[in-house]
Formats: C-alpha cells, sequence, structure tokens
C-alpha cells in the first residue's frame, strides 16, 4: 500500500533528521519526550511546569500585538482575565443544567468545553470594540489606553454591578469528575489538566505559529518595522491592527481559561495591569522579536521565581531579580534569552550549526537604524 | 426627591476631603507630567519615588530629628538624588532609540519592582503613618462635620507648588531653556543648550516634585509597600485627563478626580471606581492632548 | 499621451504659513517628470499631499487607476473598471496612505524607509502581499504561493537584487537599501512612482547605477515616473519635463532646456544658499 510506503518514508526521512545533528527534528523529539516524562513526575514538579504553559501562552498572545505590530498593551490581563470568568460562569452556573441534558457522568466534560468556547467567545466580544478604539493610538498612548480598559474590566469585576463576578472574592472553579462507565477521571486532577493543558497549549501554540508566518504575519512584521512604509504599500495598518488585537486577545482568552481551572478561581487580580505586567515581563526578558521569546521568557519568569522561592531568605524579594532583569535586557541585549541562545549555539558548535531556530528569529529591534524613521516636514 | 433633600448630602466636609485628595493627586502627578512634557518619558517609577519619599520622611521623623517639615525636604531631595542616577544611568542610553518611549516605559516599570522590593526590604510589609506637625495636629468643625486642619495646609502646600512652579517654568532662565527644550530639542541643542544635562535635570526636578508629594501627604495616608502601586495608576489617570505635560491640566484633573473620589460614592454605588478610566479611555480617544491644553499652561 | 496624475489649485497651510500655494499640474505617461526646487519650496509637502499623508486645505488630486503591469502576466487586479470621473482619472483628494497606494500611486522615501528587520525577499514579499491582497490570510503559508514567489523573483532581478535577496537589509549598504526602496515601490505595480531624492545620500558610482536603473525601468515598465531631486546632473540626464516649485508654487514648468536657462529659476535658486 502506498499509504504505509509514504508513512514509513516519513518516518525514516524523521529518522535521518533527527540523527543529522541539531536540527528542528532532533529538538521536537526531545520536546515531546521531556512533555511525557513530565507527566510522570512529582506532583508539585507538574503543576509548576502546568503553570509556566499557562503563562506561555498568554505572553505569547500578548506578544502577537507587542513583537510583531510593535505595539504595547499593559491590559491584556483584560482578556486573561475575560477566559478565566467565561468558563467560571458557565462552570458555577450552567453544570447542573448539563447534568440534567448528558447524564451527570459527561456533565463536567461537556461543561468544561462549553465554557472555554464560552470564555472565548466573551473574550473576542470584549477584544472587538476595545481592539477597535485602541488601535486609533499609538506607543505611549496605546500602552495608557489598554491599561485603562484593563482597570475598567477590573473595577467592573470587583464592583460586580450585574451581580455576575463575585466581588472581590472571584468565583470558585470546580472542575468535577467526569463517568464514562469504565472510565472515570477528574479534570481538574494535576496529571489528567496537565496532559489536557499540554494539548490545549500545543494546539494554540501551532495556530499561533501558523498566523505569524502567514501572508497576514508577514505583514505584521512590516508594520512593526515601518508603519508608515507599509501604508505606501497599501496595507490598512489600523485595520491590520485591530484583527492582529483580536487574535491576540483570544489566544490570551484561552490562557486564561486554563488559568482558571488550574488555580480553581477566576480572581479579579488577573485583570489587573499587574498580571498585565506579566506578559511584558516574560516576553521582554525571553525576547519580544523571536516567536519562541515569550515560552522561554515564560520558563525563566516561573522557574527563577520558583528557585528563589526555595531559599526563605531570598522568597520574599524575586520582584527584585526581575526588575534588574528586565532593565538590563532593554539596555544592553534587547534580544533577550533566546537570542543569547541562539548566539550561544552559533559560538558553540561554530557555522556548520543547522538552522534549527533560525526559523524563528526575525531581527532585533534595536539593530534598526535610526534612518528607518522617516522626517516629514523638513521642507515645509 | 427634589434638590433641596440632595444638597445637605455634601458637607463642607466632603469638600474639603476632595480638594485634599485632589491635592494629594497634584502633588503625586505633577512630577510625571513635568517630566512627560519634557523629556517625552512616561515614568512607571514614578509611584514608587512617591512612596519612596513618604518612608524616607517617615524615617528621618522617626531616627533623626522630629520635625515634619526638615524631613520632608530630605525625603524630596533623597527621591530627587535617586531620580536623577535613574536618568543618567538607564534612561539616557534610551533617548535615540527607535523605540525609546516603549524601552523607557519598560525600564522604569522595572524600577517599580527594584522599588518595591527594596522598600520592603528596609522597612517590612507594614504599614505607617506620620503625625503630622504639631501645629496643625487639630480639628475643624464646619458646617456640622469635622476634618483634620493638615487637609487644610495640603490644598495649601499644593497651590503653593503649583504657582512655585509656573513661576520657576516662566520667569527664571533654567525655565525658559526647559520650555526651549520641550518645544524643540533639536533647535534647543543647536542653540547650545546642554540637553542632556538639562533632561536630568527636569529628571530630578520632577523626582523631587514625586519624593515633596509623598512626603507631604504622609500624615494623610497609611504608607505600606503597596502605596507606590496605588498612587501610579491615580497618576495616570490624572495627567491622561489634564494633558501629559500640562501642570495646570494636572491641577485641574487632580482636583476632578479628588472630588469625583469625595462625592461620587454618594451618588452612584455600583461602578464607581470604574468612572476615572472610563474618563480616562474617553480622554485617551477624543482629547489625547488632554482636557486642559499644552505644556506650562 | 494619457494624464495619469492631475492637482487642481492644490493648497496646504500650516496655521499662517502657506507650504504648498496653488499647485496645478498634470502628468502624462509619456514622460519623466522631475520636480525641483531649492529647500523650504514644498516639495515634501506636496509629495505627502499626493499621498494621502496630509490633507490639503483646498484644491483636488486626480488619479488614473488600475494597475500598470510590472511583474507576472499582467492580469492587473482592478484594471479600468474602477476607473471613474474625470476621463478615467479618480479622486483621490481625501483618500489615507493606503488607499492611494491601492488607487495605484507609489512611492519611495528620500530618508530610507524600508522594512530594515526583514530580508530584501521579505520586503518584496510584504509588497506583493497588499498588491495581491491577501494581507488577511492568516490560514496559507506566506511562501507557500508559487505565483508569489516567482513574481517576487522577477522583481528582484528587474532591479537588480538577486544576489542579496535574503540578507537582512539591516546589514545592506546605502545604495542597495535605496535599490530596495525602489523595489518595494514598483512591487505594488503602480501606475504612477514618485520618487522621493533617489540619489540622496549616494557616491558618485551608486548615483550612475541608480540613474541607468531608473531609466532601464522608465523604458521597461508602463509606469510614470515623478522625481525629486537635488542633484542637477540627475535632473537634466533623466528628465523630460521639469517643473520648478519656489515658495509652494510652480516657479517654471517645461523641457530641460528652457526651465535651466530660465532667468527666475536661476535667481530662485541663487536666492537660497542650497543646490
Amino acid at each position: 500500500m502506498s499509504a504505509t510506503t509514504d508513512t514509513g518514508d516519513r518516518v525514516r526521512e524523521f529518522g535521518a533528521a533527527v540523527a543529522d545533528g541539531w536540527t528542528r527534528e532532533r529538538f521536537g523529539l526531545l520536546g515531546a519526550i521531556g512533555l511525557i516524562l513530565m507527566a510522570f513526575g512529582p506532583s508539585f514538579q507538574i503543576y509548576l511546569f502546568t503553570d509556566f504553559l499557562v503563562v506561555a501562552l498568554f505572553a505569547l498572545g500578548f506578544n502577537l500585538l507587542y513583537g510583531y505590530t510593535g505595539l504595547l498593551s499593559f491590559g491584556h490581563g483584560l482578556f486573561y482575565a475575560g477566559g478565566a470568568y467565561g468558563i467560571a460562569v458557565v462552570l458555577r452556573d450552567l453544570t447542573p443544567v448539563f447534568a440534567d441534558v448528558v447524564g451527570a457522568g459527561v456533565a463536567p466534560l461537556v461543561a468544561f468545553v462549553v465554557g472555554g468556547v464560552v470564555g472565548l467567545t466573551l473574550v473576542v466580544a470584549v477584544a472587538v470594540p476595545v481592539g477597535w478604539l485602541s488601535v486609533r493610538l499609538e506607543e505611549i498612548y496605546f500602552a495608557l489606553i489598554t491599561l485603562a480598559f484593563g482597570m475598567l474590566g477590573y473595577s467592573l469585576i470587583i464592583q460586580d454591578p450585574a451581580g455576575l463576578t463575585n466581588g472581590t472574592d472571584g468565583i470558585i472553579v470546580l472542575l468535577g469528575s467526569v463517568d464514562l462507565g469504565g472510565l472515570s477521571f477528574r479534570i481538574g486532577a494535576r496529571r489528567t489538566y496537565y496532559v489536557l493543558t499540554v494539548a490545549v497549549v500545543l494546539a494554540a501554540t501551532y495556530g499561533t505559529w501558523r498566523v505569524v508566518n502567514s501572508p497576514f504575519g508577514t505583514v505584521c512584521k512590516a508594520i512593526r518595522e515601518s508603519p508608515d512604509r507599509a501604508a505606501a504599500l497599501g496595507i490598512d495598518v489600523r485595520h491590520h491592527r485591530w484583527m492582529t488585537f483580536i487574535i491576540s486577545a483570544a489566544i490570551v482568552g484561552i490562557a486564561g481559561v486554563l488559568r482558571a481551572g488550574l488555580a480553581s478561581v477566576a480572581s479579579p487580580g488577573l485583570t489587573h495591569w499587574s498580571t498585565s505586567a506579566i506578559a511584558v515581563i516574560a516576553t521582554v526578558i525571553g525576547g519580544a522579536t523571536y516567536f519562541s521569546g515569550p515560552i522561554v521568557g515564560a520558563f525563566i519568569f516561573l522557574y527563577i521565581r520558583w528557585a528563589i522561592s526555595r531559599f526563605p531568605t531570598l522568597e520574599a524579594y524575586w520582584e527584585l531579580f526581575f526588575g534588574a532583569l528586565l532593565i538590563g535586557v532593554v539596555l544592553y541585549f534587547k534580544q533577550g534569552a533566546v537570542g543569547g541562545l541562539l548566539l550561544a549555539r552559533d559560538r558553540l558548535l561554530g557555522d556548520g550549526a543547522d538552522d534549527a531556530g533560525g526559523t524563528e528569529a526575525d531581527s532585533t529591534d534595536d539593530s534598526r537604524s535610526d534612518d528607518a524613521r522617516t522626517d516629514r516636514g523638513d521642507d515645509s | 426627591m427634589s434638590l433641596s433633600s440632595l444638597v445637605p448630602l455634601i458637607g463642607v466636609s466632603d469638600v474639603v476631603i476632595g480638594l485634599s485628595l485632589g491635592s494629594r493627586l497634584f502633588l503625586i502627578a505633577v512630577g510625571l507630567s513635568l517630566i512627560f512634557g519634557v523629556l517625552g518619558v512616561l515614568n512607571f517609577a514614578h509611584g514608587g519615588f512617591y512612596m519612596l519619599g513618604a518612608y524616607v520622611t517617615l524615617a528621618f521623623v522617626t531616627n533623626v530629628i522630629d520635625n515634619f517639615w526638615l524631613a520632608a525636604v530630605v525625603g524630596a531631595l533623597a527621591v530627587g538624588v535617586v531620580g536623577a542616577v535613574i536618568e543618567f544611568a538607564v534612561i539616557r542610553p534610551l533617548y535615540d532609540r527607535v523605540d525609546a518611549d516603549l524601552d523607557q516605559l519598560i525600564v522604569t516599570f522595572g524600577f517599580v519592582l527594584i522599588i518595591h522590593e527594596t522598600v520592603r526590604f528596609i522597612w517590612g510589609s507594614g504599614s505607617y503613618s506620620v503625625e503630622p506637625p504639631a501645629l496643625f495636629d487639630f480639628s475643624v468643625s464646619l458646617g456640622g462635620s469635622s476634618f483634620g486642619a493638615y487637609r487644610l495646609v495640603v490644598v495649601g502646600l499644593a497651590v503653593a507648588v503649583l504657582v512655585g512652579l509656573w513661576l520657576f517654568i516662566t520667569q527664571t532662565y533654567f525655565g525658559s531653556l526647559v520650555r526651549g527644550t520641550s518645544s524643540d530639542r533639536e533647535m534647543a541643542s543647536m542653540l547650545g543648550v546642554d540637553v542632556p544635562r538639562l533632561y536630568t535635570g527636569v529628571f530630578f526636578l520632577g523626582s523631587v516634585l514625586a519624593g515633596l508629594g509623598g512626603a507631604l501627604s504622609s500624615p494623610l495616608q497609611s504608607t505600606s509597600p503597596a502605596l507606590g502601586d496605588q498612587v501610579i495608576i491615580d497618576a495616570f489617570i490624572v495627567v491622561v485627563i489634564g494633558g501629559l505635560g500640562s501642570m495646570g491640566g494636572a491641577f485641574v484633573g487632580a482636583m476632578l478626580i479628588g472630588m469625583m473620589q469625595s462625592l461620587g460614592p454618594q451618588f452612584i454605588s455600583a461602578g464607581s471606581i470604574a468612572i476615572p478610566f472610563l474618563a480616562m479611555v474617553i480622554v485617551l480617544l477624543f482629547r489625547p492632548e488632554g482636557l486642559f491644553g499644552g505644556f506650562g499652561e | 499621451m494619457t494624464t495619469v496624475l492631475k492637482t487642481e489649485d492644490l493648497r496646504k497651510q500650516f496655521g499662517e504659513l502657506t507650504a504648498v500655494d496653488g499647485v496645478s499640474i498634470e502628468v502624462d505617461d509619456s514622460e519623466i517628470t522631475s520636480i525641483i526646487g531649492p529647500n523650504g519650496a514644498g516639495k515634501t509637502t506636496f509629495y505627502n499631499l499626493l499621498t494621502g499623508v496630509l490633507q490639503p486645505t483646498a484644491g483636488s488630486i486626480w488619479l488614473r487607476s488600475g494597475d500598470a503591469a510590472v511583474v507576472g502576466d499582467g492580469d492587473a487586479a482592478g484594471g479600468d473598471g474602477r476607473a471613474g470621473g474625470d476621463g478615467g482619472l479618480r479622486d483621490i483628494t481625501d483618500a489615507e496612505p493606503h488607499e492611494v497606494a491601492q488607487a495605484g500611486l507609489s512611492r519611495s522615501y528620500q530618508i530610507t524607509n524600508i522594512f530594515e528587520g526583514l530580508t530584501v525577499r521579505e520586503n518584496v514579499r510584504v509588497a506583493r502581499i497588499s498588491h495581491e491582497k491577501t494581507r488577511l490570510d492568516f490560514r496559507s503559508r506566506a511562501t507557500g504561493d508559487e505565483a508569489l514567489e516567482a513574481d517576487i523573483e522577477e522583481l528582484l532581478e528587474l532591479t537588480g537584487l538577486t544576489d542579496i535577496a535574503d540578507t537582512k537589509c539591516d546589514t545592506l549598504s546605502h545604495g542597495e537599501k535605496r535599490t530596495v526602496e525602489i523595489a518595494l515601490a514598483l512591487a505594488i505595480e503602480p501606475n504612477v512612482f514618485l520618487m522621493d531624492e533617489p540619489t540622496a545620500g549616494m557616491n558618485p558610482t551608486e548615483v550612475t547605477e541608480i540613474v541607468s536603473l531608473i531609466r532601464e525601468l522608465d523604458a521597461d515598465l508602463d509606469a510614470t515616473f515623478v522625481v525629486t531631486e537635488h542633484n542637477m546632473d540627475v535632473v537634466t540626464d533623466i528628465s523630460d519635463r521639469i517643473v520648478v516649485l519656489a515658495e509652494g508654487a510652480i516657479l517654471a514648468d517645461g523641457t530641460p532646456e528652457d526651465v535651466l536657462t530660465d532667468d527666475r529659476v536661476t535667481e530662485a535658486y541663487l536666492g537660497s544658499d542650497s543646490v
């Protein structure tokens, strides 16, 4: 059968690629093995890694806007919270309804899926008008208006005028147990939730990667480099940024859904600007101009915080470390951790190194020369 | 409900409290606005500077000399020095970058984290309060309610700062350099103004104002490591509504928000804390230069 | 002979200052028109009005719609179907920059404005994606469209950039960047191509190269070239027609011989300290 031969060829090809130095295939295979092994790790490590995956997706969504179109949002916590509250309200208010309709055994699973979809829909519904208004502004003003929108959401969730969000306490998220005849499991169990998170985060990351490498994403990069040049080529910069804003918010919304299940609560703090800032910190430290920057940054953020917390005398002061790291990266090495890793790889492996991470490298902001800026009105 | 039954709800003390809240907001925001107006830097750490001013005042009063006014001056100057050092060391290298605005915002955000933790390291997580200076440590009764006399003092001090700053900008040589540089940096540079030094000077001045604000407001608030994060958001609201870079705008914006905070809850209960943010969004969209015009006005 | 670009009594006021003062001009598709004038004559403002960066205080701007094929099979999107108004001319007075570009007017910049962080090929790809109107397609691979890649290849060849196609632009020489600038503007297949100081900052060798490129492109393509230029040798070399702007208004308009012997032009230039 030709299909079998095809599969066989592919496997052989993949095997050859894995054997052939530090290729993308080898990294992929090692990553997959790592993810599987992690599922058998100690409970706390599973939790920490799940936490990392969620924050990574949060930062990845944020960076679609910052790294790819040059807009720095200080209000993406709004969409993080939107996803979390969407699923929390569905689980709280509709689980009994699902139990009646589909039976108590699968109700928690159905509620989780519906809750996730509702959360995502809610986020998109908010992002459409918020994005449309926000992209009218640029630079500092964009940072300020997104911060204002985020804090507006925070105020409304806290004061809860509609009686939906349970004020400062937030909403408890109970994922429940699924019972499918012979198969029964608790969705919220560490290991189960880890597998679920890996699946969702991988899918969302792949989707984001496709967006970044699509014609749409190519135009985004051009807008980051020079918005007025892009406009002069017929690109409606504002509209494009709006669309990017919505996609970015949707990815962050998915991360928010996962966050609610992991933390077992949808809390107002998710909308606060200090939560939005986590995406900024992770992205900048990891390297905003690389697709994998926010992921690596989130890894550094969570694992260094964890490492610091192992020393009781230092535990309370992890923020100090990240403040200093943030300043150092912006001042001296804006390529961030991923840029550093690529540099180290080139040094260690020499020029013969395969271009594994190279496709992710887009550019470094500070290497753009100043004459990229246009100077209008020098003749008026 | 008739109008006459509404009026008694607004007591004189509510108005005084609103004015004093507004004065405090002005003291928080004015330095932020000055720095943005001249340097184009939005200093995220400004709230941290304000908090630092309050802490230094506190430490001075308790450990050195129990004189509030002297302590406030020391607090203001200490913060000014911190600000000047930060400007020189980490903000100055970024002016010529393509993304200068955002890089400076991120770097100053780094200092939000650093100042927060440093303060916690030195003074702990607890909250402190500072006694108002003995001369004003009494209550004033007016229209059936009472308030601390120091609230009136803060209103006076805010007006004094506004007038002093206005005279400084419009009447002194340094002020004229500041005005010139803020309207056209390159031209000022060509005319022989040492722009980098002027920038450090203005950042010093803005930081002094932040420290002074924290020091003078310390009797009206509880000072804890969370203070910086709280006030920076208020400062953003005030400078956006008043107009980034406008000192007079900061004053009017601060008074508006102060009155809103004092009187608002009596009229609207649900959603009242959302109103300043809503106002911020609306101003940014429809009048990004602020309600009250440009620099120095 | 067809008019491709026309302005009627175009005016731009900045407060008290009149930067462009009633400019009426018709550009014909059979000629290379140069717009010259001393510093402060209003050239940049005029360009910014044409390209929609600035809105005029008064007057109107008209452009012949549709694409002039540059590469590919010439199935220029739009064609003449959209043309309307004044004999195939379309009013673009109130259009935004991206609408002006879509209508068929492209520009290059005096101060190089390209996507520095991308490779030469990626730069051109952005422009082609914009032209093919696939810019909102977020499902396909950007590099997966074979026809598009072939067009990019053809354009790189046309502008002599094939050898450096996969180099990141921030590492290119000034002359190479200026050529990318031209490739970008051409990639959207404009009817009219406004070149703002194409030789700005170039050394003599580079100037010679770019001038021969412009001549070649003008001969090969349907696009109509309008050029501003400081280098008078270049101007006399490439222009069929020269328009002189001074203090925001047209001072002289004609063939290079006529214009350069015009006393008023000499005076306008010698009166200022430029050239």
